[in-house]
């Protein structure tokens, strides 16, 4: 008995989570439904088709801050209280979606968003296919297509962000396990797209040395990295982008 | 030897507790939540609701100074401890709240009484709001229309507001507030950031005791000691030290870097 209960105590120790050997990469959408997601917050009580909205189509001409800043969108779906109320206020998706920017909230638009299609769209997804190609996720290389200005998302609507923190420092994050290779984090990618104040201090604390605790099986639960790397950005089973000398690449 | 394994069990156990707090987004308050305190220190045993006090509502009319130093609210929700029987004796709540006192054309209603009638107790749920459907004399939207915009918190830009003349915050109450000369306020100044590459921080005194005074920080929240002595960190504002002890809750979010971490990079 005690033996079990070391050997269980160990295995605790040298696998956190339990997860040795289970990383449950979550399934790859095909390219033009990657980041595409069905609002459906209010949809049982209001019987209206839930909303669909696709990353890709938006990432081209407004930074992820605009919507996930300025306009309070949150990062997890159906977390955010849209009402069609605010919507017509010029809230949320109302901000654009006012009939100047884009198509507005009059009756003849209702089914261009509350069609319950997660594939609404996906005809114009050839537009996007000549930018910089990318292994997964939408087949598409955002970062490359934003540096070489192939794309220039806008990084504010109506209210200029202060000034512009230029902090590039590169961090090596050390692998948990002696065989895997330590991961790199630009911090320039990341805020080319999004602030300071979009990870920090919520999703990465600032505090020195706590690294350790993003593991991966808790980015795949939608934490840390996983907030935005399991659905939006580029997905956790391109190893390699993040590991960069890693041998086996899924 | 079974105690070890126990302790083993439970130290990773105890450990992700220990950081159950990171790893994903907060719900972020709407602008009309930002600067919302509830105060339930005695409200259930009188049972009543909980309060809800607004800061966007009362900082456009008085400064922080006013309430902070001269009524003597604490900064922190609930630490107060505000009794009924203090309002009805012309504290706290009850120094503005007390059925006199005039804003501008308009009598400020007031707070606790230890007599009332049936009509009256519509009036205990003009504060006692927490959870209720209260109608307001205030929309918050309408309120806030034309004022300068920012991307966070109450989405106001309160100091420009100010400088553009649309609010105009009292700053003493005759009977409560001893106006005393101002003081001198220092130039602002440059606070060097702790990680390299991080903009220096412009601290400006005078932004600050604008609304603030000098009293409402020194020596409490920031010890009058000598420049540089006092080292504070990003991790303690986080915890509502320092700064945060407004800039987390109620003035312009730490989310806001580039407010403070203002000096270019050379």
């Amino acid at each position: 008995m005690r033996r079990v209960a070391g050997a269980v105590v160990t295995l605790l120790f040298l696998c956190p989570g339990g997860a040795w050997g289970n990383f449950a990469l979550p399934p790859e959408p095909p390219p033009e439904l990657y980041g595409n997601i069905l609002i459906s917050r209010t949809y049982r009580e209001s019987r209206v088709r839930p909303a669909t909205f696709s990353h890709w189509s938006h990432r081209r001409k407004y930074t992820c801050q605009v919507c996930h800043t300025e306009l309070g969108f949150a990062f997890r779906t159906n977390d955010t209280e849209i009402t069609e109320a605010e919507n017509r206020d010029g809230k949320y998706c109302g901000a654009c979606h006012n009939g100047n920017t884009a198509f507005g909230h009059e009756d003849a638009h209702c089914d261009k968003c509350h069609n319950g299609d997660l594939g609404y769209g996906k005809e114009k997804f050839s537009e996007i296919l000549g930018l910089p190609a990318s292994k997964s996720g939408n087949r598409v290389d955002w970062t490359k297509a934003l540096e070489e200005k192939r794309i220039a998302p806008a990084a504010f609507l109506a209210v200029k962000p202060s000034s512009d923190i230029s902090y590039d420092k590169t961090l090596t994050l050390k692998a948990e396990w002696a065989f895997v290779s330590p991961a790199i984090f630009p911090h320039k990618k990341h805020t080319d797209w999004l602030e300071c104040g979009s990870c920090h201090p919520e999703i990465f604390n600032i505090r020195k040395k706590t690294t350790k605790h993003f593991e991966m099986t808790r980015i795949l639960k939608g934490e840390f990295c996983g907030v935005c790397h399991m659905n939006v950005a580029f997905p956790i089973r391109d190893c390699k982008r993040c590991h960069p000398s890693i041998k086996r690449s899924q | 030897m079974k105690k070890w394994a126990v302790i083993a069990l439970l130290v990773p156990v105890f450990a992700s507790f220990a950081h159950a707090q990171t790893g994903t987004k907060k719900r972020r308050p709407l602008p009309y939540e930002f600067g919302e305190v509830v105060i339930k220190n005695y409200s259930s045993n009188a049972g009543l609701s909980p309060v809800q006090f607004d800061h966007w509502l009362h900082r456009a009319f008085y400064t922080c100074r006013l309430c902070h130093v001269d009524i003597g609210f604490g900064m922190k929700a609930n630490a107060t401890g505000i009794r009924a029987a203090d309002n009805m004796k012309g504290y706290y709540c009850g120094t503005c709240h007390n059925g006199k006192m005039m804003h501008g054309d308009r009598n400020i209603f007031p707070s606790c009484a230890s007599k009332y009638t049936k009509d009256d107790l519509k009036r205990c749920t003009r504060c006692h709001s927490k959870g209720e459907t209260v109608p307001r004399d205030y929309s918050f939207a309408t309120f806030v229309e034309k004022f300068p915009k920012e991307r966070f918190g109450n989405g106001v830009d309160w100091e420009k507001a100010e400088e553009k003349g649309l609010i105009h915050p009292i700053d003493s109450i005759e009977g409560v507030s001893i106006k005393r000369p101002p003081l001198a306020t220092q130039k602002d100044f440059a606070i060097p950031a702790k990680v390299e590459t991080m903009p220096e921080i412009i601290f400006s005194h005078k932004k600050h005791t604008v609304w603030n005074g000098c009293e409402l920080c020194h020596p409490e929240i920031f010890p009058t000691t000598r420049k540089g002595t006092t080292k504070f960190s990003m991790v303690e504002i986080f915890e509502g030290k320092y700064c945060g002890a407004c800039h987390l809750t109620v003035a312009f979010p730490t989310t806001d870097c580039q407010r403070c971490h203002s000096k270019p990079v050379r």
